[in-house]
């Protein structure tokens, strides 16, 4: 048998697999109100990098708000980082014809495979990182700008205006590096805090430690460092290590971003890091936002939705964070 | 046999030249002191410190690449070898003691060298390729054990303090670390200058076919030398995990290329049979002081990188060291 009348068989037998399926399983009735909306959604969600801790948090919140409505049929796939598995996806969710597409792109390069989805007409939700042009419905993310600027602002109001601040950046080929770190020291430039040591940390939690124990030879008096600001919560973690480390650890007040459930916020419940602000992923949004165009109201969801941050501390920290204001 | 055996003397030539680039990187070190900071002793415990997980990884691939082989894994090892640390003693309820988890860590590096061992002595698998899929694999068995998640919990559980104890020697306060990582460098030290097996591994990587005709059982020596290499990343995976108070399934990547590194600039040959701990110690120290020092400086990690590429060629060219031909 050549290897084309193989795939031919195979497929026959899927479909013959599938066919089968379906008289099994009657299709669902159609609601009546709103025009005839159906009763199952079937949402198709491709996640980029299911690796990072932060993404594997975005999935379980995507699960649990999608489990909030019985009517939603969810499909999740992870892209193991790589965008042409990705755009794949894109392709199998057209193919397999749901009512809508929520997906958190590796890059710019899932532009066309996106838009191919919504221009056969079905809704597509971008989370976290941006696309191309305006081919999809609804944009969901977190702004790491407004979070550099709210870092800033709380550091300039604990440390009183005046300090020595350690700063450990994200790595510098990412744009969230900067856009942590420049807002950051926009808010506090016109105060006597001081940063004393920086470096790149490249978003690793080993990388920063070593970074922190330069930090604390060169600024080996006690007392000669107020704060350490960790661009995400491992670097702010591996900080209050190292200090603890040289036992400085008292003399230093810890903040960081992410605020991962079971990291970031829950060091800050344990006394580790004396803040965090949260980078949301925006999986409630996105599934609210879902609902509403799947039933119909497309109108209530706009084209970009912008989200804000929550400042984790030991005294807010049970009741789960507080928004911040911009 | 009687070739190796001056083998293991090491030509004083590789010696001088690893002293000579430890040498100057103090030098440079001591010009460039970040205001004095370089000449407090509390930076030098530091710097042993940093690097003492690694040396111990340094001293097991030193092993392995007296033999002429090559592992990729140990990186992935660390990591696995860490979470699997990191999950008995903060995931399990009830907690394993040390006296349990620390040993069944080690034996999961063992099992790993063992396996890479074995793929590369009896099915004859290039070092290469077998400890490069070992590489992928244990990689893989660190996230699926941990679900991709890092291990940690706070506050942090005694076990792990107790891994960070500091000995007061004097006024400074030396970490732990840097005696078990010296313990593991006088055993190697000793497995190779003294041990029948030890004789056995520079044979093999002076010549494996003599050492082959010479009696030698080629296959079990490097199924040794493997997982002893797997022992190594198993110690510095429990090292690590007390370091980073967690048991991250991301961590320890690149980790075999400056442990590599470390063996290379010292002066062990790539190509096996030449070489041994004692400079690998002086290598751990060279590239160790050499990040200490760009760091104290504030140096950007652009420079830190092409520096650390120029350092490596200099040493190297230094050590006169040329590939040797095996056939000859």
């Amino acid at each position: 048998m050549n290897p084309l009348s193989r795939r031919a068989c195979l497929s026959l037998l899927a479909l013959a697999g599938l066919s089968s399926l379906s008289i099994a399983q009657p299709p669902q009735p159609a609601k009546t109100d709103g025009g005839g909306i159906k009763q199952t959604f079937h949402i198709g969600y491709s996640q980029c990098n299911r690796g990072e801790p932060w993404r594997e948090q975005m999935d379980k919140d995507i699960k649990s708000n999608a489990a909030k409505h019985a009517e939603i049929d969810l499909q999740m796939k992870d892209a193991q980082n790589e965008a042409s598995r990705q755009m794949a996806h894109v392709k199998e969710f057209i193919n397999a014809k749901v009512d809508l597409i929520i997906i958190s792109p590796k890059d710019t390069s899932l532009t066309p495979a996106v838009a191919e989805a919504f221009d056969a007409g079905i809704p597509v939700i971008i989370l976290d990182r941006g696309l191309e042009g305006d081919k999809f419905t609804c944009f969901i993310g977190a702004d790491n700008k407004l979070i550099g600027a709210q870092v800033g602002k709380w550091v300039k109001e604990t440390l009183k205006g005046s300090g020595n601040v350690v700063e450990l950046k994200g790595l510098s080929s990412s744009p969230p590096a900067a856009d942590r770190s420049e807002p950051f020291r926009a808010a506090i430039k016109d105060t006597q805090i001081k940063i004393v040591y920086d470096a790149d940390m490249e978003w690793l939690s080993d990388v920063a430690r070593e970074k922190m124990q330069a930090a604390l030879s060169r600024n080996p008096k006690k007392g000669s460092i107020n704060l350490v600001y960790g661009a995400n919560d491992p670097a702010a973690i591996a900080a209050y290590n190292a200090a603890k480390d040289a036992g400085r650890e008292a003399e230093m007040i810890f903040v960081g971003v992410d605020a991962l459930p079971h990291e970031g916020v829950e060091a800050v419940r344990k006394g580790i890091l004396n803040a965090t602000f949260e980078y949301p992923n925006g999986a409630d949004k996105a599934i609210d936002a879902a609902m509403k165009l799947l039933m119909g109201k497309k109108n209530e969801v706009q084209k970009k939705i912008i989200l804000g941050t929550k400042l984790f501390t030991k005294d807010n920290v049970d009741k789960g964070g507080e928004e911040v204001k911009p | 046999m009687g070739r190796s055996f001056t083998q293991r003397f090491l030509p004083r030539r590789d010696v001088l030249a690893a002293v000579g680039a430890l040498v100057l990187m103090l030098t440079l070190g001591s010009i460039f002191n970040a205001g004095g900071v370089f000449f407090e002793p509390s930076t030098h415990t530091d710097t042993w410190h940093q690097n003492a997980a690694m040396g111990v990884l340094a001293c097991g691939l030193t092993i392995v690449i007296l033999t002429g082989g090559i592992d990729l894994a140990v990186g992935s090892v660390v990591a696995l070898c860490a979470v699997v640390f990191a999950l008995l003693i903060l995931k399990r309820d009830p907690p394993l003691t040390g006296w349990l988890a620390i040993p069944l860590s080690l034996l999961v590096g063992i099992g790993a060298g063992a396996i890479s061992g074995s793929l590369i002595a009896f099915a004859r698998i290039q070092p290469f390729v077998a400890t490069l899929a070992l590489m992928a694999a244990a990689r893989g068995a660190a996230k699926w054990l941990t679900d991709g998640v890092k291990v940690q919990k706070f506050p942090y559980p005694p076990l792990i303090e107790a891994l960070n104890t500091k000995i007061p020697i004097g006024p400074l306060a030396v970490s732990i670390h840097i005696p078990i990582f010296l313990a593991i460098a006088a055993c190697t030290l000793i497995l190779l200058r003294t041990q029948v097996l030890g004789v056995r591994i520079y044979a093999i990587g002076g010549n494996e076919q003599a050492a082959h005709y010479s009696g030698i059982p080629v296959r079990r020596v490097k199924l040794l030398a493997y997982a002893i290499c797997g022992l190594c990343s198993g110690i510095a995976g429990v090292m690590f995990c007390a370091l980073e108070r967690q048991g991250n399934p991301d961590g320890g990547v690149g980790y075999e290329l400056t442990a590599i590194a470390m063996v290379v600039i010292g002066g062990t040959s790539l190509a096996g049979g030449r070489g041994g701990i004692l400079l690998t110690l002086l290598g751990c120290l060279t590239i160790g002081y050499l990040r200490k020092i760009l760091d104290l400086n504030s140096v950007g990690t652009p420079q830190q990188l092409m520096i650390t590429g120029a350092i490596i060629v200099i040493a190297v060219l230094a050590q006169g060291i040329r590939r040797r031909d095996k056939s000859a």
